[in-house]
């Protein structure tokens, strides 16, 4: 079943197209990564889902509800940590869970249960009766993230939730985040970091200007827009003739370190590498070290959106 | 539990702590028995309607009012710091709508503004002992001016809280109107023998009319002037509480 479904979706504001036309359809149970650049409607679109804003024109349905019609049903089954950070701060660590569990009406034997174990799983635990106005931004973002658990939810929208944590509470909320999708919980997750969403994410949408560019899997995007490749040759001697040798042939490059280096990149890197071995046996050679590098989804993500603003402009 | 009982049980638990006790009690107590006692030197004793009160007598009924509408700015606050802190949004992407929200906001007040109305009285209750004249109007009076009150002073510390942006600008507005409240009205001093431009200054300002209504409440001396503040303060109150409501109705995300 589809969790989330939207047509034409879109919001302005006086001239901005803040979200322009959308068109989402996010599975049940998986965690749909949101990518893009700073101002490119994330933000916006994660306001929207959530019913916090109402769009300037389209429709959707959350969870099967009709979203425009029947916000507070949709919002009593969802779960959110906007991007903006929200805490009382008056209240402890410990207290502010609890409080937000009550909020929610968890009964109370389960909220106390609840708020123990979270305070472990975000490493919190040091923290629980220190006041949210006395923490540091990362760790008030782990009690922004971690009180969103206080409730039962079957769908879970999170805004570029690891802004501001250290690299190991980076690791630690990913990998409970992606413990939580196993479990059967659909994630809608905001980055403008691609190593994350490539992490954690089944399926990510790609957005500029309030536009989607892109939706697949993260292998998939790669397959589509990453063909260029990046294979590295190391020789453990220093050839200066190199470049001689390999006169006619494109999409390399040359150093010399400790050895020589040559580097590929290319749309047909293994045509390319297989002139190159032709060449370097030919010349007795000795190849110490071959590799290839995949592209990351984020040397994919800057060639779309740079893509996209060329041909808008 | 309904949502607007869970909102109100959040709202009592972020505003009951001890700043707010030193405002609502220790504050008041000083200026009670030092302040009242003090100034006893000074203003002997107040004529009021067919009898003389002590001037300590007169101050303390007259902080039954002052603390209503103090505890009327911890509804100010609330929405204030949920605006700033971002539970403002929070709760709204939660499982309630902005009415919930406003009423939440409304029981809070009028439930603090009871809690400080009480004990202010059960403080101040030896002071005016021997003036007091409890009827069968007493109650309905004291309980008319803390709901009306906490109200009327929540929805005018509500509608400067969403309208402003700056934290020092919330401080400074709120502080000033406060300030402006306390003492341009009955609440310390009586009317007569003020400077004529004060006492009519007086009039212009809804914690007289409510101090008003407490005493009469508590001296036993309503009457058909009393009868009309109180029409005033309802009137006042519904038009700035409607105000109040659109407006953060309307308050963008
Ligand atoms: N309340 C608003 N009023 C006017 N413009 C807005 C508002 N919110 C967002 N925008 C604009 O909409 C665009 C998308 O913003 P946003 O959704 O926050 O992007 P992202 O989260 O991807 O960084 C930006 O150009 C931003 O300036
Ligand atoms: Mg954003």
């Amino acid at each position: 079943m589809s969790c989330i479904e939207t047509k034409s979706l879109s919001k302005s504001y006086g001239v901005i197209n803040a979200v322009d036309d959308i068109d989402l359809s996010v599975n049940n149970g998986k965690i749909f990564g949101f990518l893009g650049p700073n101002g490119a409607g994330k933000t916006t679109t994660i306001k929207l889902l959530t019913t916090l804003i109402p769009p300037t024109a389209g429709t959707m349905k959350i969870l099967g509800i009709d979203a425009i019609r029947s916000p507070l049903e949709v919002r009593k089954k969802i779960g959110v940590v906007l991007q903006q950070p929200s805490y009382e701060p008056t209240l402890s660590v410990e207290k502010s869970l609890e409080k937000y569990g009550m909020m929610w009406n968890v009964e109370r034997k389960l909220r106390q249960d609840r708020v123990e174990e979270l305070l472990l799983s975000f490493d919190l635990a040091e923290l629980r009766n220190i006041k949210n106005d006395e923490l540091s931004i990362g760790q008030r973002r782990r009690v922004q993230v971690a009180r969103e658990f206080m409730h039962d939810m079957n769908l879970l929208f999170l805004d570029e939730p690891t802004v501001g944590l250290d690299p190991s509470a980076r690791r630690g909320l990913l990998d409970f985040i992606k413990d939580k999708a196993k479990d059967g919980l659909t994630v809608f997750f905001t980055t403008h970091l691609l190593n994350e969403a490539e992490y954690i994410c089944n399926e990510v949408a790609i957005i500029n200007k309030g536009k989607i560019i892109a939706v697949d899997s993260p292998e998939e995007l790669k397959n589509k827009f990453g063909r260029e490749k990046t294979i590295k040759i190391h020789l453990d001697t220093i050839r200066k003739d190199l470049s001689d040798l390999l006169i006619g042939i494109k999409d390399y490059e040359l150093d010399f370190n400790s050895g020589t280096n040559i580097t590929i990149r290319s749309n047909d890197s293994e045509e390319v590498l297989l002139k190159i071995l032709q060449i370097l046996t030919a010349n007795n050679i000795v190849i110490e070290d071959l590799s290839a590098i995949p592209t990351s989804l984020e040397e994919i993500f800057l060639s779309v959106v740079n893509k996209s603003n060329a041909s808008s402009n | 539990m309904h949502p607007v009982i869970r909102l109100v049980n959040r709202n009592l638990t972020i505003s009951l702590n001890k700043g707010f006790m030193i405002w609502q009690v220790i504050f008041p107590l000083i200026y009670i028995f030092v302040g009242g006692f003090a100034y006893t030197a000074l203003i002997d004793s107040v004529s009021y309607g067919n009898k003389t009160l002590g001037y300590p007598a007169y101050i303390a009924s007259g902080m039954i009012g002052f603390n209503i509408m103090n505890s009327a700015l911890v509804s100010g606050i609330i929405i204030w710091n949920d605006r700033r802190h971002g539970m403002f949004e929070q709760i709204l992407v939660g499982p309630f709508t902005r009415t919930h929200y406003i009423l939440s906001n409304v029981y809070t007040i009028g439930i603090i503004g009871l809690i400080s109305a009480t004990l202010i009285t059960a403080v101040g209750y030896p002071l005016f002992f021997e003036s007091v004249e409890f009827n069968f109007l007493t109650m309905p009076l004291l309980v008319f001016a803390s709901v009306v009150g906490s109200i009327l002073f929540g929805s005018i510390a509500s509608i400067i809280s969403t309208r402003l942006k700056s934290s020092e600008g919330f401080n400074v507005v709120i502080n000033t109107v406060f300030l402006f409240f306390a003492f341009v009205s009955t609440a310390f001093y009586p009317a007569e023998g003020s400077p004529v431009p004060l006492s009519i200054a007086f009039y212009f300002n809804p914690l007289t009319y409510l101090v008003d209504v407490v005493r009469a409440g508590i001296f036993g001396n309503f009457d058909t002037f009393v009868a009309i503040e109180m029409l005033v303060l309802v009137t006042l109150t519904l038009t700035l509480f409607s105000i109040a409501t659109k407006l953060l109705a309307k308050l963008e995300l």
